[in-house]
């Protein structure tokens, strides 16, 4: 018990803390860890000029905008799978649902690189309909970006609605429909409800990491595709300011926090509105 | 009637979102088997990728067989120490369990790139920098989260009638501890050792920032590959990996691990 604590004490907490702490030094450690100075700097530098904001703007709608996305083919998917196709075949369904999410990321990155790429599937599909040149390529630019973030975070999105979903009673549907609520009624007043805790942990599980990416807009941005974490990446591999780096991740942190507790708000109160449980 | 279109439609649509997901990794099976070095068709069918993979001097092997060997030494640590502190957590009192359960899942709230980043900052602090040791650390530390999880879920399945019963009949604490509560949670150990392993084993973000200087596991590796474009010999690792991954889910699926288990 007491080595646990200590391991995350120091690997866990610890470098939170220091983060905190190494977004008031100038420049770099030291090799030897040594401190050049304490300043402010950092935090002044990030909010004089747009660079910052305009990035983590755009980087937080795109995380939006996956989460949305993911929300739309999730619902129906996890629905399917949870109410409509034959139990025979569900659980093959959640496992091949699993396999992607187990997949490395690069190569659903990967994956969705070469589908994209000018010549491949979807260029020559869309060539041969005469809808686009198929040398043309949707590759590098923010929509790819998009794309292969939905890709990677979507089979997150399906896997913990489904376990709401999986949840809710058809007693429970059955007697809404004969004490005459329709279609829509029912799915806003039993089904939604029952599934709202499903939809945040989703919510989480996909936004985090879609407005934290550094790889994607690396590897399929192309040079407009810059996001927050790509500017925090490059102070450590290109740029190297360590304690400008420290300070924007702390921010960063900051900002992640907000927009998860107002999304943690909204969720509740509307769970609430509409008369949910949890 | 009305009820069978909407059934249909959501079947149809479950299907649309089932082909999105898997086309691109069904492309890069069959490509792996497409002998044409760009990859165009029609497909010249042949082994030789799966040769090159395997043919020694490959660098995409050398970093499968290092990231292999990293990530069960990761696995069998967290599992010790995940194991250990869930059943110390399981002791604790309800309001300490459910905040140091907090503090132990910190790793995998915050994103990866800002732990990852943390994590360097210290190490370089101390003069540790980037080492095999540091990614270690690192590594563990973002999956011991993930045993926890899974041996806790256990302990929340099973009840305490079975110790109480062996203690009725005289066992002895120690033995009513390896034959009864170990015994209990060993589903749960196994399945978080296994996803420790998987994320480890992926983990591209921490090893990114933690691996010694010009040492490439599989993800770094990867991640070079994928910049330089279409790469034959990875659809066969890759390939490789996708069928290797379908086993374990399968393995976790029959120690009756559900979806509910990742999400938490």
């Amino acid at each position: 018990m007491l080595p646990s604590a200590a391991f995350f004490l120091c690997l866990s907490l610890l470098p939170l803390a220091m983060l905190v702490a190494f977004s008031f030094i100038k420049g770099n450690l030291g090799s030897d860890g040594s401190i050049a100075a304490w300043t402010v700097d950092n935090f002044v530098r990030m909010f004089s000029s747009w660079t910052f904001s305009k990035l983590m703007l755009k980087s937080v709608g795109i995380g939006l905008l996956v989460t949305l996305i993911c929300i739309i083919l999730a619902y129906p998917a996890a629905w399917g799978v949870a109410k409509i196709f034959k139990a025979k075949n569900r659980n093959t369904m959640v496992m091949l649902a699993i396999v992607p999410f187990f997949t490395s990321q690069l190569l659903l990155i990967y994956a969705m690189m070469l589908i994209l790429q000018s010549g491949g599937l979807l260029m020559t599909l869309l060539g041969n309909l005469g809808l686009a040149d198929s040398s043309g390529s949707i590759l590098y630019s923010t929509p790819a970006v998009v794309i292969v973030l939905v890709y990677e975070y979507l089979p997150y999105m399906i896997l913990s609605l489904y376990s709401s979903l999986e949840s809710v009673e058809d007693n429970l549907i059955y007697a809404s429909h004969t004490l005459g609520a329709g279609r829509f009624k029912t799915f806003i007043n039993v089904v939604l409800p029952v599934s709202f805790p499903g939809l945040l942990s989703g919510i989480m599980l996909v936004l985090i990491p879609s407005v934290g990416s550094f790889v994607e807009p690396g590897l399929v941005g192309g040079s407009d595709g810059m996001m927050v974490g790509s500017l925090i990446n490059s102070q450590f591999s290109t740029v190297l300011d360590m304690g400008y780096g420290s300070a924007l991740s702390f921010v960063f942190l900051i900002i992640l926090s907000l927009i998860m507790f107002i999304i943690r708000t909204l969720t509740n109160r509307a769970n609430k509105s509409i008369g949910g449980i949890a | 009637m009305k009820k069978n279109t909407f059934n249909l439609a959501v079947r149809i649509w479950t299907i649309l979102v089932y082909l999105f997901l898997f086309t691109p990794i069904l492309v890069i099976i069959i490509m792996s088997f497409n002998g044409n070095k760009y990859g165009t068709l029609p497909i010249d069918f042949s082994f030789q990728w799966y040769v090159q993979l395997f043919s020694g001097n490959s660098d995409l092997l050398k970093a499968t067989g290092l990231s292999l060997s990293f990530s069960i030494l990761v696995a069998v640590t967290a599992m010790i120490l995940g194991t250990v502190t869930a059943i110390g957590m399981q002791q604790m009192p309800g309001k300490w369990r459910e905040r140091y359960r907090s503090v132990t899942s910190l790793p995998v709230v915050i994103p990866w790139l800002v732990q990852a980043i943390a994590l360097l900052m210290i190490f370089n602090f101390i003069g540790l920098g980037r080492s095999y040791i540091g990614m270690f650390l690192g590594n563990t530390a973002i999956v011991v989260p993930y045993v926890i999880m899974m041996v806790l879920g256990r302990f929340g399945d099973a009840d305490d009638n079975t110790e109480n019963a062996a203690r009725t009949l005289g066992a002895k604490p120690v033995r009513i501890f390896f034959d009864v509560t170990l015994y209990k949670l060993v589903p749960g150990i196994i399945s978080g050792t296994l996803m420790s392993f998987i994320v480890c084993f992926n983990s591209f973000c921490i090893q990114y920032y933690l691996a010694p200087f010009g040492v490439r596991t599989l993800p770094l590796e990867i991640f070079t590959l994928v910049r330089s474009g279409y790469t034959p010999d990875m659809n066969a690792l890759a390939t490789i990996m996708v069928v290797a991954t379908t086993t374990i889910v399968m393995i976790l699926n029959k120690l009756g691990y559900s979806a509910k288990n990742i999400i938490g």
